[in-house]
C-alpha cells in the first residue's frame, strides 16, 4: 500500500478459500492416526485437540483481517473521508464488524464442542462431535462469504490509492471538468495522467511531484465538479470535495474562459462561489487556463466583471496560462507555491516551534577587531577549469577510469608514489629501507646531507690531490699481504681493548690523577678561607711517611715469594688454585677469569671439595662423576640417549588380528 | 559548488578525508570511488594524497591543517610522514604534534588565518599550531561542546556551526574568526558538521545524506555559488522555516 497513513494489507482470501486454507492446515499440523482400542482419555483428547486447533487457525486468520484493515475513524481526516466516500463507511464497518462476530461465534462453538468431546465415550462419538464443531464453525464461515469479498475489494482498490500525505506541502488543482487539469498537472510534474477531450476523464485523485525552492511539493489532481448540491453530487465528484475540505492546500481553481470546455463562464464563476466555503484559510489562485484561446481582457464586459468579482475577493490571486503553448505555466506554479509557502510560514511564525530554530535563521556578520585584510585563497587554475563531464569524450582521466580499466576494484592497486612531487622522477620508486644496521632510517633524515657528502667529496678530493694517500699504497705486495697485516692489526686492537675492558669491568676509565687534590691545594685553600691547616699538613705528612715506608716493605717481600710460589705451583697439579692455605700471596695475584685477588681474603682452612672423601681414588672418582654431570650441552643437536625414540612404529600385537566384541580398549 | 559524496557507503566523508585550500586528503580504500570524486572537482589544481594516519583511515579526524600546513598526530608513522612529504608541495609545512588530544581533527577548526583549538589543548600545542598553520589561536567551545573540530567547519569565506549555537555565541565567534557564520546541519539533521563536511575557498563536498536544503544552506554560507552568506536570512528565509518547523 502506497497511501502515507495506509499500511500494506495482506489478500483477503474468499469464503470457501478460507475453509480450505484452516481444514487444510488442521489436517497437516495435528495428529491422524487413531485406534479404537486406545485408552478413551487419548482418543478424546486426540479430537479436541483436532477442534482446539481449527478454532485457534480460524482465530488467526480473522484477528489478523481485523488488524490490517484501517480503523476509519482513527486516520487524517482526509483519509477517513475519502475512504468513507470510495467504500461508504457504514458497510466497512458493517464488514469487520460481521467478521468480529464470526470469530466470537467460533470461539463458541469450539468451547461447547470441547465441553462435550470430554463426555464422548468412544471412538465413533468422539469423531461424530468433531464433525459437527468442524462443519459448525465452517457454516458460520461459509456466511461471510459476502463481508469477504466486499474487503477484497476494498483492499484492493486501496493499495492503488495514490501516496497523498495530508501533512505535505500540496497544491491542489480543482474545477469544470475539461478545464485542463490534468494538463497543467502533466506539465509541472512528471505524473503523466491521462488527458482527453471528453469530461470525467480524471475519475480519481492523482498526485505528482514537483521541487520548488529546495523543496517537494505534492500536486493533486482532482476529478471535475459540476455545480449542484452536495447531496447529488457522485463518488468522483466527491473525492474532490474531500480533498478540497481535508487537505491544507494551496487551491488552484481552473477556468476556461474560452469555454472549450462545454460550461459557460457565468457556471464556472457560480461553481467558485458555491464552493468557496472550502476555500477558507487556504491561499487561493484562480488560473484562467487556455490563455492561447481565450483572454481575461478579451472577455465581453459583463462575463469580465464576473471574472474580476471574484479576483478582487479577498486572497484570491489570479494568473492566466495556456498548457497548450505553455505561456504562464511556470508563473501559475511559482505563484502557487510561494502563496502556500507564505500561508505556512506565517503559521508556523505564530506558533512556538520556530523559536528553537530561530538560531539557524541568523547569519552572523563579523565585526572587524583589526586591520589585517584575510582574503580567501582560490588558485587561478580554479576559474580556468573546466568542469568535469563524465559525458566528454575528452575529459580528465581519473584514477576510477584507471581502475577500472586495470581491472577494477579489488583487483586494481594504486601506486601511491605515483604523484609525488620530487625533484626527479626516477627518485619516485626508490626503494628506502625502513630499519637499516638496527636503526630507525627515518631518524636520520637530514635535509643537508647532500650538501655534507659534497663537503666531504670535496675534502677527500683535496687530500688525494695533495698526495695524502700515496705514501702507504704501495707499502704491500699483493692484497692477501694487506689483508694479513690488517687482520693482525685488528686482533692486536682487540686483545688490548678486551684486555681494559675485562680489567675495568667495564668501569668508566679515569687517570689515576682525576679528581686528586694535593696536599698543597688543601693548605693554600684552607689559608685563604681563613683556617689554619698546620694540624692536617702535620698529620697528613706523618702519614705518607708511614705510608712510603710500608710500600717499601712490601715490594721486597713480594720479591722473595715470586720464587716459591712458582716452585710449589709446578708440584699442586689439579687443586693447585684452590689449595693455597700456606702459600703467601703473590702482589697482583689474579683468578682464571683474571681479577684481581685481594691480597687480605681470608681462605678456606680446608679444601671442601675433599671434605667426606675417603682417599685420593674416591676424590678423583667424585671429580670424573661431578664433570659427567657437568658435560656441556649438546649443542649440536645430535640424536642423544635422552631423546624419545620409538623403536617400532606399528607393534604387529597392536595392529593384527580382528577385533570382536569387547577387545578394542585391550589395545 | 557542493557535491554529495560517500565513503563506502558511510556518509561521514570529513572522517576520511581532510581537504584545504593547498591540498587535499583522502584515506586509502578498497576502491578509488571516494579518490575520483575529489579528483574530479580537485584535480590538477591542488594534490589529492591517498594516506593513512597511525595506520588507520580516520584521517580526516587525526589530522589539522590549512594552506600553510598540515598537523598530524604522534601516532602517525615515520613512513607516513615520509610520504606525505614526498606528496605534498614544499611550501606545506608537516608536523607531528605530541598530543594528549591525539584526535587533532577534532580539537582543532581552522581555515588560513584563524584556528579555533579546544579549551584543555597543551599551551606547546597551542604554539605549534600557530607557528607552522600561521594562524591566530583561540581556545573556544561551539555550543558548550569543546570538540570545536568536529561541531565547526570554517574556511575563509565563511562558516557553519553547531546548529544549537546561540545567536550570541554565533556573533561571537564570528567576530573571532572573522567570517560570518550560520548554525546549519549536514546528512539529514546530523550536528558533526565535522564530519559530513570537507570545504575549501571554492568547493565543497558534503556526506550523500544531506538534503537539498541543507545544501543550499552550505552554499550560502561558504559563498560557493556565487552566492552572499545573507542568504540564508533572504530568498531562503520562508523555505527553511517551513523545512525546519
Amino acid at each position: 500500500m502506497s497511501t502515507s497513513g495506509l499500511k500494506a494489507i495482506a489478500p483477503v482470501p474468499k469464503a470457501s478459500d478460507f475453509l480450505d486454507i484452516v481444514l487444510s492446515k488442521t489436517q497437516r499440523k495435528t495428529p491422524t492416526v487413531i485406534h479404537k482400542n486406545f485408552k478413551i482419555s487419548r482418543i478424546r483428547n486426540f479430537y479436541m485437540r483436532k477442534v482446539k486447533f481449527t478454532q485457534d487457525s480460524f482465530d488467526e486468520k480473522l484477528g489478523a483481517i481485523l488488524e490490517e484493515f484501517p480503523i476509519i475513524d482513527d486516520l487524517h481526516p482526509f483519509l477517513s473521508s475519502l475512504l468513507n466516500v470510495l467504500y461508504d463507511k457504514n458497510h466497512y464497518k458493517l464488514a469487520l464488524g460481521q467478521l468480529r462476530t464470526a470469530r466470537h461465534l467460533i470461539d463458541q462453538v469450539a468451547k461447547d464442542y470441547v465441553r462435550l468431546l470430554k463426555f464422548g465415550d468412544s471412538l465413533y462419538r468422539c469423531k461424530q462431535l468433531k464433525r459437527a464443531a468442524l462443519g459448525r464453525m465452517a457454516t458460520i464461515m461459509k456466511r461471510q462469504n459476502e463481508a469477504l469479498e466486499f474487503l477484497e475489494e476494498v483492499r484492493k482498490h486501496m493499495s492503488r490509492l495514490p501516496a497523498i500525505d495530508p501533512t505535505a506541502r500540496t497544491l491542489l488543482i480543482c474545477g469544470y471538468p475539461n478545464v485542463g487539469k490534468s494538463s497543467f498537472l502533466n506539465k509541472v510534474t512528471r505524473a503523466d495522467v491521462d488527458v482527453q477531450p471528453y469530461a470525467f476523464t480524471t475519475k480519481s485523485l492523482f498526485v505528482g511531484h514537483l521541487d520548488h525552492r529546495y523543496m517537494r511539493w505534492q500536486v493533486i489532481d482532482t476529478p471535475g465538479i459540476l455545480d449542484h448540491p452536495l447531496e447529488e453530487m457522485n463518488n468522483i465528484e466527491m473525492q474532490s470535495i474531500t480533498a478540497l475540505a481535508h487537505l491544507k492546500a494551496c487551491v488552484l481553481y481552473f477556468m476556461d474562459l474560452s469555454e472549450q470546455c462545454g460550461y459557460s463562464v457565468e457556471a464556472q464563476c457560480k461553481l467558485f462561489n458555491a464552493i468557496k466555503p472550502l476555500f477558507a484559510n487556504k491561499p487561493t489562485v484562480l488560473v484562467l487556463n487556455k490563455a492561447d484561446v481565450a483572454r481575461l481582457e478579451d472577455l465581453e464586459p459583463e462575463r469580465r466583471a464576473m471574472v474580476e468579482e471574484i479576483i478582487n475577493s479577498e486572497g484570491v490571486r489570479h494568473v492566466q496560462c495556456s498548457c497548450y503553448s505553455d505561456e504562464g505555466v511556470m508563473i501559475v506554479k511559482t505563484t502557487a507555491c510561494d502563496a502556500l509557502l507564505e500561508h505556512r510560514v506565517d503559521t508556523k511564525l505564530k506558533g512556538n516551534k520556530v523559536n528553537a530554530i530561530l538560531n539557524r535563521l541568523h547569519v552572523a556578520q563579523p565585526k572587524p577587531r583589526d586591520e589585517v585584510v584575510r582574503t580567501p585563497c582560490i588558485p587561478e587554475a580554479v576559474k580556468e577549469r573546466k568542469k568535469y563531464d563524465k559525458t566528454d569524450p575528452e575529459r580528465r582521466k581519473l584514477e576510477r577510469d584507471v581502475e577500472a580499466e586495470e581491472g577494477g576494484a579489488g583487483v586494481y592497486n594504486i601506486n601511491l608514489r605515483k604523484n609525488y612531487l620530487l625533484a626527479d622522477e626516477e627518485w619516485k620508486n626508490d626503494v628506502i629501507p625502513e630499519i637499516m644496521d638496527g636503526k630507525n632510517v627515518a631518524d636520520f633524515i637530514d635535509p643537508d646531507i647532500l650538501e655534507k657528502l659534497d663537503a666531504l667529496e670535496r675534502e677527500e678530493e683535496k687530500l688525494e690531490a695533495e698526495g695524502f694517500y700515496e705514501s702507504g699504497s704501495d707499502m704491500y705486495d699483493s692484497d692477501d699481504e694487506r689483508d694479513a697485516v690488517a687482520a693482525k692489526y685488528a686482533l692486536k686492537k682487540k686483545i688490548v681493548s678486551q684486555g681494559t675492558k675485562k680489567a675495568m669491568k667495564n668501569r668508566a676509565l679515569l687517570p689515576r690523577t682525576a679528581g686528586l687534590r694535593t696536599l698543597s691545594e688543601l693548605t693554600t685553600d684552607m689559608t685563604k678561607a681563613g683556617l689554619d691547616p698546620s694540624r692536617i699538613q702535620e698529620r697528613a705528612e706523618i702519614l705518607a711517611k708511614v705510608a712510603g715506608a710500608k710500600r717499601k716493605r712490601q715490594r721486597e717481600e713480594d720479591a722473595e715469594m715470586d720464587v716459591d710460589e712458582d716452585a710449589e705451583m709446578g708440584d699442586e697439579g689439579e687443586w693447585m688454585d684452590v689449595d693455597g692455605e700456606e702459600t703467601p700471596k703473590l702482589k697482583r695475584a689474579k683468578d682464571n677469569s683474571g681479577a684481581v685477588i685481594t691480597k687480605n681474603a681470608r681462605h678456606p682452612r680446608t679444601n671442601r671439595q675433599l671434605a667426606g672423601m675417603r682417599d685420593e681414588a674416591q676424590a678423583s672418582k667424585a671429580v670424573k662423576l661431578r664433570n659427567l654431570g657437568q658435560r656441556e650441552r649438546n649443542m649440536q643437536a645430535r640424536a642423544g640417549e635422552s631423546d624419545r625414540a620409538i623403536k617400532t612404529k606399528m607393534p604387529k600385537h597392536l595392529f593384527a588380528g580382528k577385533r570382536k566384541m569387547g577387545k578394542t580398549d585391550r589395545r | 559548488m557542493a557535491t554529495r559524496i560517500q565513503f563506502e557507503n558511510s556518509s561521514d566523508i570529513g572522517v576520511f578525508s581532510k581537504l584545504t585550500n593547498s591540498y587535499c586528503l583522502c584515506a586509502i580504500q578498497g576502491s578509488t570511488n571516494f579518490y575520483s570524486a575529489f579528483e574530479s572537482e580537485l584535480g590538477d589544481v591542488i594534490p589529492i594524497v591517498h594516506t593513512s594516519i597511525g595506520g588507520t583511515r580516520i584521517i580526516g579526524r587525526l589530522t589539522a591543517g590549512n594552506r600553510h600546513g598540515l598537523l598530524v598526530p604522534s601516532t602517525t608513522t615515520d613512513q607516513e610522514l615520509q610520504h606525505l612529504r614526498n606528496s605534498l608541495p614544499d611550501a606545506v609545512a608537516i608536523q607531528r604534534v605530541e598530543e594528549r588530544l591525539s584526535a587533532l581533527g577534532n580539537v582543532i577548526a581552522c581555515n588560513d588565518y584563524v584556528a579555533l583549538v579546544h579549551p584543555d589543548i597543551d599551551r606547546e600545542t597551542e604554539e605549534i599550531i600557530a607557528d607552522v598553520l600561521k594562524v591566530e589561536v583561540f581556545r573556544q567551545t561551539i555550543a558548550d561542546n569543546v570538540l570545536v573540530g568536529s561541531y565547526a567547519v570554517i574556511s575563509n569565506q565563511g562558516g557553519v556551526v553547531h546548529p544549537k549555537t546561540s545567536i550570541q555565541d554565533q556573533d561571537e565567534l564570528s567576530s573571532l574568526l572573522q567570517v560570518p557564520l550560520v548554525a546549519g546541519t549536514v546528512n539529514r539533521g546530523s550536528d558533526v558538521l565535522g564530519a559530513g563536511l570537507v570545504v575549501n575557498d571554492w568547493c565543497a563536498f558534503t556526506g550523500l545524506d544531506t538534503t537539498a536544503t541543507e545544501i543550499s544552506v552550505i552554499e550560502a554560507a561558504f559563498k560557493l555559488q556565487g552566492q552572499s552568506s545573507a542568504a540564508v536570512i533572504g530568498e531562503m528565509r520562508d523555505s527553511l522555516i517551513d523545512s525546519w518547523a
